[in-house]
C-alpha cells in the first residue's frame, strides 16, 4: 500500500489539514497526523479536479460540500490514478468527449449552412407574398432613402440625381412614362411603379421593394433601341411582380439572425456575418434573375416589343466591360443567360414601342 | 527544483519581482508554452465549428489561469463547465431573439413610435449588457473554489445595471473625468456583495486617488483635442461659410468659394486633422500606463475581511506585456501579408488563364473570408497569449497579502448560480474572460 503526504480541506471551512493519504484497497483514506481518519472515499467516487500541473486534486462525486484532497507526491498520484478507473488524469475521456463536441458542432454548422442556402430562400419565397403591401411600401421607402444616399452623385457633379426634371429633359420623361405605362398595363401589378432615371454612368438598373425602379443613365446610353430599354424595365418589373426586393430583405434578416446566432454576435453585425451573407446570397440570385428574365420575355411579347432585345443589350454590355467589374450585379453568367433568353423568346413581329422623336427624347432624358 | 525555479525557467527574461520571493503570497506557476498550445488548438477548433467551441475554450482558459494562480501555496480552482456556458448561451438567445426581431421590425421606420423605439434601443441593450456583466461575475465567482470553499456574490443585477448606466452617462457628459468615481462606486457595490465563504469583501480605494493620478494624462489627451476643436471654431468665418452657394454646385466649387472668402480654411482643417491624429496617437501610447495605474489602484483597494491587498505593479511591466504582443503581431502580420500576396497573384493567374465563372468568383469570396477569419483568430490568439496573459501574470505576481490568517478559518457559504449572465454577456459581446 502506497501512502504519501497531502492536504485536506473538509469543505465546511477553509482550514488546511496536513494529512497522510493512504491508497488503501477499495477506498482512499485520508488520515490526520494524529492517526484519526478524516475521510474515506471509494475509488469509484473520486473526481479529478483542475489544479496546477504538479498537483493531484481530488473531490468526491455528488458530495454536497466541496471537500478536497491534494497531493504533490508523484508516486502516490500515479497509484491513485491506477486504482481509480473514473479518474482521467491523462485526459483520454475528456478528449473523447471533446471530439464528440467538435463533431456535432461541425454537423450543426453544416446543417445551419444548408438551412441558410436552401431553407431560408424557400421560407422567404413563401413568406414574401404574405407580407401586406402597406408593409412593403414602408420597407420600400426605408430602402429607397438608403439607396439614394448610396448612389447619389449630385454632390460630386452638382446636377440633380434624378433625370427628367429640367425643361430640356421633360420630353424624355414623357417618353419614359409612355414606355413604363405600357409595361405596367401589360403586367397588371398590385403595386404602382415608381420609375426614375438616375445620373449614374454604369449600365445597370435596380428594383427595390415597393415598386421603386432605378434606371441608370449609363444603360440608356448603351441601348440602341426603345425595345432594349423596355426589356430591361420589363426585367425589373419582373422583380417587382415577384416581390424579390422584399424577399431579399427577409433573406438578409434571416441569414444575419442565423449566422449571428452561431457566431454569438447579435449587435455588432460583424464583418464575417456580412461577408458570409454576401457569398450565400449571390448563390440565390441565379434562379431569381432567370425568373425575372422569363417574365420580361412574356411582358415584351404582350406589348409587342422585341423579346430578344434583352439578349442583344446584355451582349453589348458584357462585351464592353472591363474585367473584374460585375455588370447587372449578381446576374447569372451572361453567355448562358443570353442563350436561355433567345431560346425562350416567343416568335412575334415586333412593332415600334416609341416614335423616333420620343426615342430621341428618352436618350436625352439626362440632358 | 522548487516551484519558483520552474517559474523562472518558463519565463526567460522575466522582470524580477518587485516583492522579495518569501513575502509573496500570490504566485503564478503556469507554463506559458502549454497556454500557447491550448489557445492555438482552441483557435483551430473555433474555426471548424464556426465559434461553437468558444464555450469549451473559455472554460479551458479559465481552468488554466485559475489553477496556476497560487495564493499561500494553494491554487485556485475553476469548477465551471463548458456545457453550463453553452446552456446559458441558449437561454440568452431565447431572451434576445424576440428583442432582436422587435428592434428589426421597428427599425423599418414605423412612424413616430418606431423612431422613439430605435432611440431607446441602445440604452436598453446597454442596460441588458450591464445586467449580463454583473450576473456573469456572479457565475465566475461561484465557480471559483479556494481551499474547498467557494466565492459567491449577492446584490441585485438590475440595480447594479441602473447604477452602471447612470454612471456611464455621467462619464460621457464629463468627457471621462467621472471615470475614477464611477469605477470606485461600482466596484464598492460589487465588492460589498462579494463573499469568500462567510468572509465579506470590500473596496476601499477612493475615486480621488485615481482621479489625481489620471488627471495629468487626461489633460495631455485633451490638449490636442481642444486645439482640434477650438482653433477651427475661432478661425472659421461663419458668415463666409453661410454665404457660400451650396445648391447645385460641386464640392470643388464650394471649396473654391470658401477659400476665396477666407483663406485660413486650409489652416483650420489642417489643425483639426493634426489635433485629432495627435489625440489618437497619445491615446494609444498612454493606454498601457492608464491600465497599469487603474489595475494597481483597483487591486490595492480590494479587501476580504481583515485581509488587505497591496499591488506593486509597475507601469513598465504593462508596457512590456504590450511590447511582446506588438513583436508577435508584427511577425504574424508579415506572414499573413505573404499569404495574401501569394493567393492574390495565384488567383490573378488562374482567372487570366481561364474564363470568368461564378464558381471562380465564389471561390475568391470564400478564400477572402477564410483569410480574414484566420488572421483575426491569429491576432486574438496572440493577444490572449501575450498581452492578456502577461498582464495576468504580472498583476498576480505584484500582489502581496497581509493579515492572511483570516483566510484560514472561513466557513463555507453560498451556492452555484446559473450561467445565463455569461450567455447574455457572450451574445451581447460584453464578456471579458
Amino acid at each position: 500500500m502506497i501512502s504519501g503526504a497531502g492536504v485536506y480541506f473538509d469543505g465546511k471551512t477553509s482550514a488546511r489539514h496536513d494529512v497522510l493519504i493512504d491508497a488503501a484497497p477499495g477506498a482512499l483514506r485520508v488520515c490526520a497526523l494524529d492517526g484519526s481518519v478524516l475521510a474515506e472515499w471509494p475509488y469509484a467516487e473520486l473526481q479529478g479536479l483542475s489544479a496546477s500541473a504538479d498537483v493531484l486534486r481530488l473531490g468526491r462525486l455528488n458530495n454536497p460540500v466541496l471537500a478536497r484532497v491534494e497531493t504533490r507526491d508523484p508516486a502516490l498520484a500515479a497509484e491513485i490514478d491506477r486504482l481509480a478507473v473514473t479518474l482521467d488524469r491523462s485526459g483520454t475521456a475528456e478528449r473523447r468527449s471533446r471530439k464528440k463536441v467538435v463533431a456535432w458542432s461541425v454537423a450543426a454548422v453544416v446543417s445551419l449552412v444548408l438551412v441558410g442556402v436552401f431553407g431560408v430562400p424557400a421560407l422567404t419565397e413563401r413568406l414574401a407574398p404574405l407580407i401586406p403591401l402597406s408593409v412593403e411600401y414602408r420597407l420600400g421607402a426605408a430602402v429607397d432613402s438608403q439607396v439614394r444616399t448610396m448612389l447619389d452623385t449630385s454632390k460630386r457633379n452638382g446636377k440633380s440625381f434624378e433625370c427628367g426634371a429640367a425643361d430640356d429633359e421633360k420630353a424624355g420623361r414623357l417618353a419614359l412614362e409612355k414606355l413604363v405605362g405600357r409595361l405596367e398595363r401589360a403586367a397588371n401589378l398590385q403595386i404602382p411603379l415608381k420609375t426614375i432615371v438616375v445620373r449614374r454612368d454604369e449600365a445597370n438598373a435596380v428594383a427595390l421593394p415597393g415598386g421603386h425602379i432605378y434606371l441608370f443613365k449609363g444603360l440608356i446610353d448603351k441601348s440602341k433601341s426603345p425595345d432594349e430599354v423596355a426589356a430591361v424595365l420589363a426585367h425589373e418589373v419582373g422583380h417587382v411582380a415577384h416581390r424579390d426586393g422584399t424577399r431579399s430583405i427577409l433573406q438578409a434578416a434571416g441569414l444575419s439572425l442565423l449566422f449571428g446566432m452561431l457566431l454569438g454576435d447579435f449587435t455588432g453585425g460583424g464583418v464575417v456575418v456580412i461577408a458570409a451573407r454576401t457569398v450565400v446570397q449571390s448563390a440565390y440570385s441565379r434562379d431569381v434573375e432567370a425568373a425575372a428574365d422569363s417574365y420580361a420575355l412574356q411582358i415584351m411579347a404582350k406589348i409587342k416589343g422585341d423579346p430578344r432585345a434583352l439578349g442583344t443589350l446584355l451582349d453589348r454590355i458584357a462585351g464592353a466591360i472591363e474585367p473584374g467589374v460585375k455588370i447587372l450585379l449578381d446576374h447569372p453568367e451572361t453567355k448562358a443567360r443570353i442563350a436561355a433568353i433567345n431560346a425562350a423568346a416567343p416568335q412575334i413581329t415586333p412593332q415600334p414601342l416609341l416614335e423616333p422623336d420620343e426615342w430621341a427624347a428618352l436618350q436625352r432624358i439626362c440632358g | 527544483m522548487t516551484v519558483l525555479d520552474t517559474r523562472f525557467a518558463v519565463l526567460p527574461g522575466a522582470i524580477p519581482p518587485a516583492i522579495p520571493p518569501d513575502e509573496r503570497s500570490v504566485r503564478f506557476v503556469g507554463d506559458v508554452h502549454s497556454y500557447w498550445w491550448l489557445l492555438i488548438r482552441g483557435a483551430l477548433l473555433l474555426l471548424v465549428t464556426l465559434g461553437i467551441y468558444r464555450f469549451w475554450l473559455t472554460t479551458d482558459i479559465r481552468r488554466f489561469l485559475w489553477s496556476n494562480t497560487e495564493v499561500k501555496r494553494e491554487s485556485l480552482e475553476y469548477t465551471g463547465t463548458a456545457s453550463e456556458l453553452f446552456i446559458g448561451f441558449l437561454i440568452a438567445i431565447a431572451i434576445l431573439i424576440p428583442l432582436y426581431v422587435f428592434f428589426f421590425i421597428i427599425s423599418l421606420n414605423l412612424g413616430v413610435f418606431g423612431q422613439v423605439m430605435s432611440v431607446i434601443a441602445f440604452p436598453v441593450l446597454a442596460y441588458l449588457g450591464h445586467i449580463a456583466v454583473y450576473r456573469a461575475r456572479r457565475y465566475r465567482l461561484t465557480r471559483t473554489v479556494f481551499r474547498g470553499v467557494r466565492f459567491h456574490q449577492t446584490g441585485k443585477a438590475w440595480l447594479y445595471a441602473i447604477y452602471a448606466v447612470l454612471w456611464w452617462t455621467i462619464i460621457v457628459l464629463t468627457i471621462g473625468l467621472a471615470y475614477p468615481f464611477a469605477q470606485a462606486s461600482l466596484e464598492r457595490y460589487k465588492m460589498r456583495n462579494t463573499f469568500y465563504g462567510n468572509l465579506n469583501g470590500a473596496f476601499v480605494a477612493s475615486g480621488f486617488s485615481l482621479f489625481w493620478r489620471g488627471f495629468p494624462m487626461w489633460l495631455l489627451l485633451m490638449a490636442p483635442l481642444a486645439v482640434a476643436i477650438v482653433f477651427p471654431l475661432m478661425t472659421v468665418d461663419w458668415d463666409a461659410v453661410r454665404s457660400v452657394n451650396y445648391s447645385g454646385t460641386s464640392g470643388e466649387e464650394i471649396i473654391k468659394q470658401m477659400v476665396s472668402r477666407f483663406p485660413e480654411l486650409y489652416a483650420a482643417v489642417g489643425m483639426a486633422i493634426i489635433g485629432v491624429t495627435l489625440f489618437a496617437l497619445l491615446a494609444i501610447v498612454l493606454f498601457p500606463m492608464f491600465q497599469a495605474i487603474t489595475l494597481r489602484w483597483w487591486a490595492s483597494g480590494l479587501r476580504f475581511g481583515e485581509v488587505t491587498i497591496t499591488c506593486r505593479l509597475r507601469i513598465a511591466q504593462i508596457y512590456g506585456a504590450y511590447m511582446r504582443f506588438l513583436g508577435y503581431t508584427t511577425l504574424y502580420s508579415l506572414a499573413v501579408a505573404v499569404v495574401i500576396a501569394a493567393v492574390f497573384f495565384g488567383f490573378r493567374a488562374a482567372i487570366a488563364a481561364g474564363p470568368r465563372s461564378e464558381l471562380a468568383e465564389f471561390i475568391v469570396g470564400a478564400v477572402s473570408i477564410m483569410i480574414y477569419v484566420v488572421s483575426m483568430l491569429g491576432y486574438s490568439t496572440i493577444y490572449q497569449a501575450t498581452a492578456k496573459l502577461q498582464i495576468w501574470i504580472r498583476g498576480v505576481e505584484s500582489v502581496a497579502l497581509t493579515n492572511t490568517a483570516g483566510l484560514d478559518l472561513v466557513t463555507a457559504e453560498g451556492s452555484a448560480s446559473s450561467a445565463v449572465g455569461e450567455g447574455l454577456a457572450d451574445a451581447l459581446n460584453v464578456g471579458s474572460f
